[in-house]
């Protein structure tokens, strides 16, 4: 009686197993997607850069300023700050700013670089520190995670080093 | 080797044409379904690779059912994919960049597709920190749209019905060594495989347990950075330092050691059987798949040509002699085809052994192979259409 119940069970589990398998592109796909989209996750922000602090408005450009990224424990990172200037089609051929990132009303750093006419050209660019916070960054590419000057689709991303400090993440 | 053996002593047609036709409508029907969307897609290349694609899955699946040989047939699928995927990837990342490797700007763009071998080192982060460790995007972009949270669906969707069949019918990296040990003609270093086997199989695990916490501890995914042999012939991170450059090299190095010359030598998947962390985790998976391969063990003669087909050591001694495979294996039925007593069977967990094997075995290759098609399918109709757009007639 066991083993008919148990046959009985294993192909009922057999069927399902085949009907998850036709459910799989139409439905559980989409599904299991979803609930990965909702999960609340993010990406790291040494990828992502974080979250943003503040935007500050140009004349036909805007400046957005993340929230420092301090590494972890054990993390091989420097600490940094994410500038993105967007659109980069809006950007004058010669950028250079002042930027406050604290958002103490003094710029903290100044950021120049020239836009190349080719979007696929590499951009090299250079931060000047005005305060001992920030580190100075000379003809600067995409070379590590926490000091690059790139361009991203219609992006520029600039990432300025931190002196360590005391975490703020 | 293996099919050879197993042709001479069965009779050459396990089935008549009929019944094999009928048995394999379900599969060329499903074949159409998942295909369709490239026939009303635009371009002749889709619709001939479609259609290539179609007939090679359905043929596939006819000669199963004709022969009554499961390892054989798959493995052409496989290894077609295998091959067939790099060159249709390599080709897609240099016609859009010009070069296989990413830039850091990419990374942080989040354009980066998500591959499924780096779940088990994103799963702590995620769950403890909310916090993906992948340089790609959750949500699918008009420039990725093989986002974290499409691929990590595809993966688990399919793991529910494959188990660790995953890596025999859906790892669209398994066939490339399991051509290179299919181009050898004779099996070398057979003794040390068997002798070493049990320590060779723990490897795996033990990469798991070592990449799955210090990619929590460090925040990053070590075997992407630092021990993928696939990185070699798929993208890998822009040689920029030093850093960047031994990664290269130790991709390289272990591509061609267990990807390309372990497998000639040993006729076996070394680095799937000794090596890939994500194999070990998709074993677990074995626990709650109800198909596997069991052995009759009054009809077994103890003759250990089970153990020395498995591409992967999924076999030793003393699990035949208890009558079962071990945890990691990946049900390609190299054993079953083998074996020359019948011995070695398919089997539905929870039914009596060598019952009806045969039942099993297409209850488990439906599922398997319609969601091969699927998934593998749709990749080699890819990489077919762009070989189709080389062509110099076109």
């Amino acid at each position: 009686m066991r083993t008919r119940i148990l046959s009985i069970l294993a192909y009922t589990g057999a069927g399902l197993t085949l009907l998850v398998a036709v459910c799989v592109p139409f439905v559980l796909i989409q599904g299991f997607s979803n609930a990965v989209a909702h999960a609340g996750l993010h990406i790291d922000a040494v990828y992502s850069g974080g979250t943003v602090a503040r935007t500050i408005e140009r004349d036909g450009y805007r400046i957005l300023v993340y929230q420092p990224v301090q590494p972890r424990l054990l993390e091989r990172i420097e600490p940094f700050v994410q500038i993105v200037f967007e659109p980069a089609d809006a950007l004058p051929a010669r950028v250079s700013d002042e930027i406050d990132l604290d958002g103490d009303g003094r710029p903290d750093v100044r950021v120049s670089f020239n836009l190349p006419a080719d979007p696929n050209a590499p951009l090299r660019g250079d931060v000047t520190a005005l305060n001992a916070t920030y580190i100075s960054l000379t003809n600067q590419g995409g070379e590590s995670f926490s000091r690059m000057a790139v361009r991203t689709g219609n992006k520029i991303v600039v990432r300025v080093p931190l002196n360590r400090g005391p975490s703020r993440r | 080797m293996a099919s050879r053996s197993s042709v001479l002593l069965r009779p050459p047609a396990f089935r008549g044409v009929g019944r094999s036709i009928l048995l394999t409508l379900p599969i060329a029907l499903w074949s159409l379904l998942m295909f369709m969307p490239s026939f009303q897609q635009a371009g002749r290349d889709r619709h001939i690779s479609a259609l290539l694609v179609i007939l090679f899955m359905t043929t596939l699946f006819f000669l199963m059912m004709r022969t009554g040989e499961t390892y054989r047939w798959r493995r052409i699928f496989f290894v077609a994919l295998g091959f067939l995927f790099p060159f249709g990837f390599i080709a897609a990342l240099v016609a859009e960049r010009g070069t296989m490797s990413i830039p850091i700007s990419r990374m942080v763009s989040g354009d980066t597709p998500f591959c499924f071998m780096v779940t088990p080192s994103i799963i702590l982060p995620a769950a403890f920190a909310r916090t993906i460790i992948f340089p790609g995007s959750i949500l699918p972009t008009a420039s990725n749209p093989h986002s974290i949270a499409v691929m990590i669906g595809v993966w688990f969707a399919m793991t529910l019905v494959l188990g660790k069949a995953w890596c025999s019918y859906a790892c669209f990296f398994g066939g490339i060594e399991e051509g290179f040990a299919a181009f050898a003609k004779r099996r070398r270093l057979h003794r040390f495989v068997t002798k070493y086997g049990s320590i060779l199989r723990l490897i795996p695990w033990a990469i798991l347990v070592f990449v799955v916490l210090l990619s929590a501890a460090i925040f990053e995914p070590v075997y992407c950075m630092w021990l993928c042999p696939f990185k070699a012939v798929t993208e890998f991170p822009a040689v920029r330092n030093v850093e960047t450059a031994i990664q290269m090299g130790i991709f390289v190095a272990l591509f061609v050691g267990l990807v390309v010359v372990l497998p000639y030598l040993t006729k076996k998947r070394t680095q799937c059987g000794f090596f890939c962390p994500f194999g070990a985790f998709q074993s677990l998976f074995n626990k709650i798949n109800l198909f596997e391969i069991r052995f009759n063990r009054e009809k077994c003669v103890d003759c250990t040509l089970c153990q020395t087909s498995c591409p992967t050591v999924a076999l030793s001694k003393e699990s035949i002699r208890d009558g079962k495979t071990l945890l990691n294996c990946m049900k390609c039925g190299a054993c079953v085809d083998v074996c020359k007593k019948d011995a070695a069977v398919w089997h539905l967990k929870g039914t009596a052994v060598a019952v009806k094997p045969e039942r099993a075995r297409l209850l488990f290759l439906y599922g398997a192979w319609a969601l091969a098609t699927m998934f593998g399918g749709s990749i080699l109709a890819g990489s077919v259409a762009t070989i189709v757009g080389f062509l110099p007639w076109k």
